[in-house]
């Protein structure tokens, strides 16, 4: 009898108290697969570490031979102008379709799909079309070109080393333009319409809207956007392998390429160094990106999160 | 005149949505066009015919590459995955969003400022846990890693939707009889579902599409998903574009599928959990 | 109750002991191998020597492991403690870490030709850790048609024949020499042959060898006068700036080359004889018209001759930690027995280093092939760095070829990039 009663009590208490726990599976995914092996890369960086064997410790060697390290800083400085220029590009162009594509109908609704289509391939893929495309021999462009008879005037421009990095832009801009537009067509959507009737009273023009309403209530739109686009341009690597492996010679080379060579190039303990002085040059933008934001008039949730 | 005018305005319009939607379907169309040319065609001949189409391409790029095997290990491996990333970040979204605790908040920092780290940083040292685990090469390990993977986002995008989420719905579930974790699965959990279906998409794309662990973890051919099989047809046939076209046709078509069949949630999820986060 | 609760449990472990028992029985009696293969093309042809080799023996079983990147995966196999039997992967930074086994007792070199034995030989412990079956050849394929169609008579055994000899074919309208500029490894080769062919000759194969293991500076001269990297970089430019490089140098891939070939419209180009197989799917009619010669020398005084990469291909190996060594070798020896290698040479097109197997019919321009291996000075392939090989290498090559580099600042920074990963690799 009081075997059952003491049982009901405990299933009771762990009833009631399972919910303290909800985060325990999530934590536990988190530190296996995450947290220890950054604990592990950090570590990593502070040695000379070259894939087998054992690891020598080096203290702040490999940081110091960061800050010296040229191809280093070429890679941070191709990573930087690339995210420089996708981040407003992807936003002027994603914010440009969805005030474009705002009104409801049908119409719209397949023009948003085909521009989100993009995103869903995998960068890879979309890089080995676009080699497909843009090649000299037979590409798509090349016999486009050649059935106007110009086919001698084409250059595939993947192997200019100044306009390389351009073209990538170009092609990690248009496959992921749907993503930063469904956002800000979600955003828009939630832009109660009085606010704009009451403006056309008060007798504003489609500009002065465009201001001091949409803007400022896009705001957590434009966080979000400006932040993972951040994040995912300074990381930038498949579609970069795929297209041009960093070439030619360095000049597309980008930070996440470096690492990744360095680190199966016998370098693992510098490629982990340099890994974390990548999250330190992801994270200022980031933080700067968020305070510049919140300074302005943008309308953002006053949330703890 | 006016009259005109606006249908002037409906022209540039109509012009403007037509050139978007070409620009982003190039790729798409010379995929197709590829995949539905006999092989022998040239570049010029596949761009201008649009009378005749071979469909061998595709029962040739089936039958050469693992394409069958593939898919069925992408499927296993996506569901799998977004099923216990559902389960795991919703709870944890919850918790975060509601409770104060300090390690809560904590892992949630944690969690934000992970999405900033490069994925080539946990490379090495995350084979060398895999081996430990003996989980090369098996589906759960995959499954357990992408599900990991994905947690931060989607734990952000739950919380912020939570919080929007008025107490009083568990408090009264909590009222008539529930525990507080009963009371989140059966009340709360239902009405996330804008969040759910974004979460499927935008996640599930990515665990499809994965690439970047599978082909270390994923070796043996019998175990290779869609990307992995893609990317060796590629590397060995690489010559021969229209297979290739029509097996990268064969790995996009389950994404596009998905994509359309969910589009309407997506907006509604990233909307309500975006936003407000 | 009690005792029925007894003899349950009694029962039980019971039941479990003879488990645990049997269960032992059957592990020792089955083995199972892992054999860590890179190379893509053969992982067919082993599979179904697998499948008969297991018929054979059903107590071995054998698991092939195949990696586009092996090396990596078997550092990273090292480092998780879970080393494979055999590999095809040959390191020489892993051997002087002793992580391979002594193969130098097997019976099979018996049936190995000398001069592959030597290649096989690590020239710091003269002994071998890995048996290769097979050889590769390198040279320069050219198009017997286009040299008659522009008046070239003979094959061109100095530099500024050959230099020549691609302008005339420009002139006419073809591609002088066809390089495919985006896949570096290429690019590497052109410095192992062309640059380092210069220590190879000047110095001889093995002690050339040792001073690349060693990277004795004293002997290879990286830097400094006549510097074979500076007379490498110079001519190179020059093979740029007289225009007999391909327009689309940069962005040309592997398969561009090899189809430009087949098809005619290019004069010459570099590659091994693993690619005759895609040349010749691509237009089987070019077999009557290919040729192939050696490199002529970039440094006519200090290496006069042409020369011809000839080395090993297809490499086995067997780790040192593996626990069944005798069944790996049993599943080597059924790999190497000579009916099979037959095959195994028309399927990788390349001739037999066993001196007992019918490869006859290796190829069909084989006698060519032959004659050009006899017209230059054979050399191996260079031993690198791991970190800084002919992918790295062809970056830079790439470098130079826009003009990031002056042949001087590319010889400055070959070295000290070969240095930096030389003391990485060897730490």
């Amino acid at each position: 009898m009081k075997l059952a009663k003491v049982r009901k009590s405990f299933s009771r208490a762990v009833g009631d108290n399972l919910h303290k726990w909800m985060i325990l599976p999530a934590f536990l995914l988190f530190l296996t697969f995450v947290l220890i092996p950054l604990a592990f890369s950090f570590g990593l960086s502070f040695t000379s570490w070259n894939g087998i064997g054992k690891a020598d410790f080096v203290g702040l060697a490999n940081f110091a031979t960061f800050f010296s390290d040229e191809r280093a800083g070429n890679a941070v400085k191709n990573s930087v102008v690339f995210a420089a220029c996708s981040v407003p590009l992807l936003n002027v162009l994603g914010l440009g379709y969805a005030l474009l594509l705002d009104h409801k109908n049908s119409f719209n609704k397949v023009v948003k799909a085909i521009v989100y289509v993009p995103a869903v391939i995998s960068p890879l893929i979309m890089g080995y079309i676009w080699l497909l495309v843009l090649k000299d021999n037979y590409g798509v462009i090349f016999t486009i070109f050649g059935l106007f008879g110009a086919s001698g005037s084409y250059a595939n421009l993947l192997g200019d080393k100044d306009l390389a990095l351009v073209v990538i832009i170009l092609i990690n801009a248009f496959q992921y333009v749907g993503l930063t537009m469904t956002i800000y067509s979600a955003g828009l959507q939630s832009i109660p319409v009085d606010l704009y009737e009451s403006a056309s009273v008060d007798g504003a023009s489609w500009w002065q809207k465009f201001l001091h309403i949409t803007l400022p209530m896009l705001g957590p739109s434009i966080l979000i956007n400006i932040i993972t686009n951040i994040i995912g341009s300074l990381g930038i690597f498949d579609l970069v392998v795929s297209l041009t492996s960093g070439g030619p010679g360095y000049h597309t080379e980008t930070l996440s390429l470096y690492i990744y060579r360095l680190a199966y190039g016998a370098r693992s303990g510098y490629a982990s160094a340099i890994a974390v002085m990548m999250f330190f040059i992801i994270l200022i933008p980031v933080l700067i990106a968020y305070f510049i934001m919140k300074k302005s008039n943008l309308y953002l949730n006053e949330d703890e999160g | 005149m006016k009259i005109f005018k606006t249908s002037l305005k409906w022209l540039f319009y109509a012009l403007a949505l037509v050139v978007i939607a070409s620009f982003s379907i190039i790729p798409l169309f010379v995929l197709f066009k590829l995949s539905v040319s006999a092989p022998g065609e040239t570049m010029a001949e596949t761009l201008t015919n649009f009378t005749t189409w071979y469909w061998g391409n595709y029962t040739s790029a089936w039958n050469s590459s693992n394409l069958g095997t593939a898919i069925g290990n992408s499927l296993i491996i996506t569901l799998g995955a977004l099923v216990i990333l559902i389960f795991v970040s919703s709870m944890a979204g919850y918790a975060i969003a509601r409770s104060k605790k300090w390690y809560n908040q904590t892992f949630f920092k944690a969690l934000l400022l992970s999405m900033m780290l490069p994925a080539v940083l946990t490379t090495v040292p995350l084979y060398i846990i895999m081996k430990f685990i003996h989980g090369i090469n098996t589906y759960w390990a995959m499954i357990l890693l992408l599900a990991a993977q994905t947690l931060p986002f989607s734990i952000f995008v739950y919380a912020g939707f939570i919080r929007g989420v008025p107490k009083e719905i568990e408090e009264a579930a909590i009222v008539d009889g529930c525990t507080p974790f009963t009371a989140f699965w059966r009340v709360v959990f239902p009405i996330l579902k804008p969040v759910t279906a974004s979460i499927v998409i935008i996640q599930g794309v990515s665990i499809w599409n994965n690439y970047g662990q599978a082909v270390y973890f994923l070796t043996q051919p019998n175990m290779e998903t869609l990307p992995l099989a893609i990317n060796s047809f590629f590397s060995k046939y690489s010559a021969n574009w229209h297979e290739m076209a029509a097996a990268a046709l064969i790995g996009i078509a389950p994404t596009i599928i998905v994509f359309v069949a969910f589009q309407r949630y997506f907006v509604k999820g990233l909307t309500a959990g975006a936003i407000k986060g | 109750m009690k005792m029925t609760k007894m003899t349950m449990s009694g029962a039980l472990l019971a039941l479990l002991a003879t488990c645990t028992l049997t269960g032992c029985n059957k592990t020792s009696e089955a083995v199972t191998l892992t054999f860590l293969n890179g190379k893509s093309e053969v992982v067919d042809w082993i599979d179904t020597e697998i499948a008969a080799f297991e018929t054979a023996n059903p107590t071995i079983k054998v698991n092939q492991v195949f990696e586009t990147d092996a090396s990596s995966a078997l550092k990273v196999d090292i480092n998780a403690g879970d080393i494979p039997d055999i590999t095809s992967v040959y390191e020489t930074s892993l051997v002087n870490s002793g992580y391979y086994y002594d193969m130098s007792g097997l019976d099979a070199w018996s049936r190995v030709s000398g001069s592959i034995k030597e290649l096989c030989t690590d020239p710091l412990t003269s002994k071998q850790y890995r048996l290769a079956t097979n050889r590769a050849t390198a040279g320069l394929f050219y198009n017997k048609d286009i040299f008659t169609a522009c008046g070239i008579t003979s094959e061109p055994t100095v530099w500024a024949d050959f230099v020549s000899d691609l302008q005339k074919a420009v002139a006419k309208g073809y591609s002088g020499l066809y390089m495919g500029g985006s896949a570096t490894w290429m690019l590497g080769h052109l410095m192992e042959f062309w640059g380092h062919g210069i220590i190879k000759e000047s110095l001889g194969n093995v002690a050339a060898n040792l001073a690349f293991i060693n990277n004795d500076q004293t002997k290879l001269k990286f830097t400094g006068t006549n510097s074979p990297i500076k007379t490498f970089a110079t001519k190179f430019l020059e093979l740029k700036t007289d225009g007999v490089l391909n327009s689309d140098f940069l962005t040309a891939s592997y398969d561009d080359q090899l189809e430009n070939f087949a098809t005619g419209k290019a004069a010459v180009i570099s590659q091994g004889m693993w690619a005759l197989s895609s040349i010749e799917k691509d237009n089987p009619s070019m077999h009557s018209k290919i040729g192939f010669m050696p490199y002529p020398s970039m440094d006519a005084t200090l290496a006069p001759n042409p020369v011809i990469l000839s080395d090993v291909d297809s490499g086995y190996s067997i780790m040192k930690a593996s626990a069944h060594k005798d069944e790996a070798i049993k599943f080597l020896n059924f790999l190497w027995s000579s009916a099979n290698q037959a095959e195994y040479c028309k399927l990788v097109s390349s001739p037999s280093a066993f001196t007992d197997v019918d490869d006859s019919d290796w190829s069909d321009i084989s006698t060519v092939v032959d004659a050009a291996l006899t017209k230059g000075t054979n050399i191996g392939y260079s031993s690198t760095p791991s970190g800084f090989g002919g992918g790295e290498c062809g970056t830079l090559i790439q470098g130079l070829y826009i003009g990031d580099y002056t042949p001087d600042t590319f010889t400055t920074t070959y070295a000290s990039d070969w240095n930096t990963a030389y003391t990485a690799a060897n730490a």
